[in-house]
């Protein structure tokens, strides 16, 4: 089985002229290097990477909105980061069928990082307001944009909530 | 919706490993609560071209689910009988079968993956390379990705992971390359290739997570038939789009009740409210056999 995932491994790497810098954007994968935090490297628990996570190259100062589905019995952790310094990101979290704002970092503390269950799977609609200040300047960047990422993790409920799935 | 034409410029999207697309989702259509205000046809990505990213959806990836069912299942599955054959894709000449089927390989990739079915992942990846050629993405693994996959060799999670990174830095490649009509049909032939493996791997059993796993797809369809309207002026992804509703008839006659408070563990917030999709043997075996028909429509078309 090694034996055989290492030569797909080096088959990979041989066949493949990709330039991969070629077909990403700007951002790229602006949150996965930025937005996992220091604390999370000494957690044991072990939270996946989760497809929705998102970079974007966005004015600052703009609000953008995005549709996610989360599933009951599973837990979530989201974490927010932008390339602007000194400044927070809005960030809030809204059920997608009702409107209600479920979560707003502004009573959070102005937390970077969100972490939670939901009572059913649903569609989320997540809203991050991009603040204003200084971004790094980058080929093929304007100065006024800013990168921002979105980190979602999940990870299986412990046993307890998961057997009431 | 009025979005200044720099903004619209500055919000591009370009996530590498997702799905960000502006919803074209008609505000009034049906009676589904999930088309609510907040889903607006973005007038300056109509006319334009360009993705604003004022509103865009996510997809969960194929994997995840497979990974989820690995998880309720076992991890000692090892049935391939229901993957499409690798050699069937010497059948696929024509664009639409391509694309389709490179998302349906793609699944199957991951699938070997998850389930650390090393043969055949090696199959796989072979015909996924291939496909992604022909239908203009060279697949998107870099030096580092190959480095990643062999140093987690032996790690069901991590490669996993690896096919997710594939599977999405493809989907990158072609909105870069302005192909959404293909972006969707390998999003609609992945999507449905990981729904037609859960339905075989997960028998019905009342309140089991794998079965309400596939009840709550309901909400991942609503937002990849979403995503199809906005190129549904193309014949193949309409004819998609058509056996796509489909399916979604049979997911909207599942009932929906409100979802009871529960109390998290250790500290952890729970966002409360919400509903359970219910569904009983007789519709889990309906809409498993829809999926059948659409998938094996999918894979038999030449």
């Amino acid at each position: 089985m090694k034996k055989i995932l290492t030569i797909l491994a080096v088959t990979i790497a041989s066949v493949l002229s990709t330039d991969l810098a070629a077909q990403t954007s700007v951002c790229g994968q602006f949150h996965r290097k930025n937005c996992a935090m220091e604390s999370d490297k000494d957690d044991d628990r072990e939270f996946l990477y989760n497809a929705q996570s998102k970079s974007g190259l966005f004015a600052q100062g703009s609000t953008s909105k995005m549709r996610c589905v989360i599933y009951k019995g599973m837990d979530y952790r989201m974490t927010v980061c932008c390339e602007t310094a000194g400044s927070q990101i809005n960030f809030k979290i809204f059920d997608a069928k009702t409107n209600e704002e479920l979560y707003d970092n502004a009573k959070d503390e102005n937390s970077t990082q969100f972490e939670f269950q939901s009572a059913s799977t649903r569609q989320l609609i997540i809203e991050l307001t991009v603040p204003t200040g200084e971004a790094a300047s980058k080929k093929g960047k304007p100065t006024d944009a800013a990168c921002v990422g979105l980190l979602i993790e999940h990870k299986v409920s412990d046993k307890t909530g998961f057997s009431k799935y | 919706m009025k979005i200044k034409f720099k903004n619209a410029l500055l919000a591009l999207p370009l996530s590498a490993s997702l799905l960000m697309v502006s919803c074209g989702g008609d505000p009034h259509e049906g009676d589904d609560m999930t088309h609510t205000d907040t889903t607006k046809v973005d007038s300056a990505a109509v006319e334009t071209g360009i993705e604003t990213g004022e509103l865009s959806f996510q997809v969960p990836s194929p994997g995840e689910m497979l990974t989820f069912v690995r998880m309720v299942g076992g991890k000692g599955n090892k049935n391939t009988s229901f993957l499409n054959p690798a050699d069937n894709n010497k059948n696929y000449n024509d664009s639409k079968s391509k694309a389709l089927n490179f998302g349906i390989y793609s699944c199957d990739l991951s699938y070997c993956s998850t389930f650390e079915i090393g043969v055949e992942a090696f199959k796989y990846f072979k015909v996924v390379k291939q496909l992604g050629d022909e239908i203009g993405v060279s697949t998107s693994i870099d030096a580092s990705m190959a480095k990643r996959l062999e140093q987690n060799v032996g790690n069901a999670d991590s490669l996993a992971a690896i096919s997710d990174d594939l599977y999405y830095d493809s989907f990158e490649a072609l909105q870069n390359g302005k192909q959404g009509n293909v972006l969707a049909l390998v999003i609609a032939g992945g999507y449905i290739e990981s729904l037609y493996i859960v339905t075989n791997l997960v028998k019905y059993e009342a309140n089991s997570p794998g079965i309400q796993r596939v009840a709550d797809q309901k909400y991942t369809l609503e937002n990849i038939i979403d995503f199809l309207k906005k190129y549904q002026s193309d014949a193949s992804v309409a004819s998609v789009l058509t056996e796509l509703n489909g399916l979604k008839a049979e997911f909207d006659k599942l009932k929906e009740t409100s979802a009871g408070d529960t109390k998290g563990k250790d500290g952890v917030k729970v966002l409360g409210g919400g509903t359970t999709i219910e569904i009983t043997a007789a519709q889990y075996k309906t809409i498993s056999e829809k999926i059948k028909t659409i998938r094996n429509s999918f894979t038999q078309s030449k």
